[in-house]
């Protein structure tokens, strides 16, 4: 017997609502504009764009990016047009579309954090804000924020007094204990969190002996650490209580609907934009079409239904 | 929503000269038009391994009554290329494109000079096929620099398209034994900056020498970079190119979607 109605497809993110749980990782969709050709971003639960500091970022100096087996190293440091030309140039764009926008905050010291976070949460079309304390690839700020639960926290609150939207704690793999960070972000206020940002890696070129990375190290993304992410967000929902978003080498539909039986709330699609700028159209339809199949009128009946 | 990722069909994938293939693919009419020097993404639906798309040039373009032909002309560097070289006639390629932005081809001047080394010559053929279409008047010199004589690719048709052409080689096996840039500096007096056009690709090496020609005078040169690419689309950032902006300030230009051709004075070369 089929449904008589599609599946729906909701889901909440504390206050934060969206229309599926499919949004767009950080750094792999640029202001969106960038996709606008491929995806109608209408259909997107929401995107999160690429992570904005005080003032324009110059980035790395190249090679920035390296294929690996499953998967790609980059080492781009956050290169962006900063937070002013951010609302000015690009969220006039967004604002046109039915899709959440979750800006991606990053600093380098916890006055930028708030400095950053003030301005957002002035402009009109900014539906949350997703703060970056993970990035593997800049020498101040990222990961080292992200690293010490003490540290983690106080950026958490740096930025929830700054304000009134839904704030998304970004965390990175790069942890012997990622549930302590967690829990302290969540501690500390987080309406959620996110995880996991890239694992940090490196390869050699054979002929020079050089890393392939100008950078020498760099973050590894892809399919080759969906395994490492699924186990990530599987420890963290079973010890906190606000909802978590899944990240990490999610290519397909299955993929995403592991992140969701674990217990993710909602899933970013990241590299895999890069590969198939499809994506993430083809994986809210491939989420649907197994919701239909399985007889599932709501997804929230299938997020967290993990049988260990 | 206008872009579509295309499934293009594999009529021909021939070695021409060592590490050197020619794909030929047959595409739906809807591909839209390239411009010369525009890209295609590339990759084997389905895959992880390799996991990206590869970016090769347009070698030509052909749109027939109800399919269009793509040629890619590209050497074998690494894992990607590699697997691709050994697909058959037949075989199946996903394609995203046309991407990037062509060489800037509203205002050419009354010579046009195309200075091509080895592979380089990929996007110029197609520059140099589409100018002798729209301008047929300009005096087109071509100077092609390779490493060997079989290296010399399409020279029959790039001498029926050129006023002049001027080869070279490494091994002396064609044309002079000397580089493509030394010739090309050997000649520069013919040409006048204000009525000469200069469209260039090569290795860096050569760009990198064309620039150092093109320090001391007023020549505009347009240059085709290739750079590693996740996305081609201009996401990724990770194509980065530095650039002098209008300061004179370095920035990280992307080589896909900023390109991937560049005025080759505004390339800081590290």
């Amino acid at each position: 017997m089929k449904l008589k109605t599609a599946p729906r497809m909701a889901v909440n993110l504390g206050r934060l609502k969206l229309k599926n749980p499919v949004m767009t990782a950080s750094g792999t969709f640029g202001y969106g504009e960038e996709y606008a050709d491929y995806v109608d971003l209408n259909k997107l639960g929401a995107v999160v764009v690429k992570g904005l500091s005080l003032k324009q970022r110059l980035g790395n100096p190249p090679p920035r990016i390296m294929e690996t087996t499953g998967g790609m190293l980059n080492s781009v440091g956050l290169q962006n047009i900063g937070v002013d030309a951010f609302i000015e140039d690009k969220l006039p764009f967004l604002r046109k579309y039915d899709a959440a926008v979750i800006a991606n905050v990053y600093g380098e010291t916890y006055d930028e954090f708030k400095k950053v976070t003030k301005i957002l949460s002035a402009a009109k079309g900014v539906h949350a804000l997703e703060v970056n304390i993970s990035c593997p690839n800049v020498k101040s700020g990222g990961v080292i924020f992200g690293s010490d639960p003490k540290i983690a926290a106080r950026v958490t609150k740096t930025v929830k007094e700054e304000t009134s939207l839904p704030v998304i704690v970004k965390l990175t793999p790069n942890v012997t204990d990622i549930v302590a960070i967690a829990r302290a972000v969540e501690k500390a206020g987080a309406d959620a969190i996110s995880l996991i940002n890239t694992l940090t890696g490196m390869s050699v070129d054979l002929k020079t002996r050089k890393p392939h990375l100008k950078n020498i190290t760099g973050g590894l993304s892809g399919p080759a650490i969906k395994p490492v992410a699924l186990r990530m967000v599987w420890e963290v929902v079973q010890m906190v209580s606000i909802p978590v978003i899944g990240i990490g080498g999610i290519m397909t539909a299955q993929d995403a609907l592991e992140f969701l039986i674990v217990g993710a709330q909602a899933v970013q699609i990241g590299t895999a934009n890069f590969v198939n700028p499809h994506a993430t159209m083809e994986i809210i339809e491939g989420i649907q079409s197994y919701l239909a199949a399985n007889k599932i009128k709501d997804i929230n009946e299938i997020i967290g239904t993990f049988q260990p | 929503m206008a872009k579509n990722i295309y499934i293009g069909k594999i009529l021909k994938n021939e070695e021409v000269q060592k590490d050197c293939f020619l794909m030929k693919i047959k595409i739906a009419v809807s591909f839209e038009t390239p411009l010369p020097g525009q890209f295609v993404m590339i990759r084997i639906a389905g895959l992880n391994d390799p996991f990206l798309s590869r970016p090769i040039s347009i070698y030509s373009f052909s749109r027939k009554n109800n399919f269009c032909l793509i040629e890619l002309l590209y050497r074998v560097v690494g894992k990607g290329t590699q697997i691709m070289a050994g697909l058959i006639e037949g075989s199946q390629v996903e394609i995203n494109g046309p991407l990037g932005n062509g060489f800037e081809i509203q205002s050419v001047k009354k010579n046009v000079v195309f200075i091509a080394g080895g592979i380089g010559i990929a996007p110029l053929s197609l520059l140099i096929e589409n100018l002798c279409r729209r301008f047929p008047s300009s005096l087109m010199t071509l100077y092609f620099g390779a490493q060997r004589a079989s290296a010399v690719i399409g020279l029959n048709k790039l001498q029926k398209m050129c006023r002049l052409v001027n080869i070279c080689t490494d091994d002396g096996s064609l044309g002079e034994k000397n580089l493509v840039t030394r010739v090309f500096q050997k000649d520069i007096k013919k040409f006048l900056p204000e009525d000469t056009s200069i469209y260039a690709c090569g290795p860096k090496e050569m760009l990198v020498a064309l620039g150092k020609i093109f320090s001391k005078n007023e020549f505009d040169c347009q240059v085709s970079l290739e750079e590693r690419m996740a996305c081609g689309t201009g996401a990724c950032m990770g194509c980065a190119v530095a650039i002098k902006d209008k300061k004179g300030a370095l920035v990280y230009q992307r080589v896909c979607a900023d390109g991937p051709v560049f005025y080759l004075r505004d390339i800081i070369w590290e």
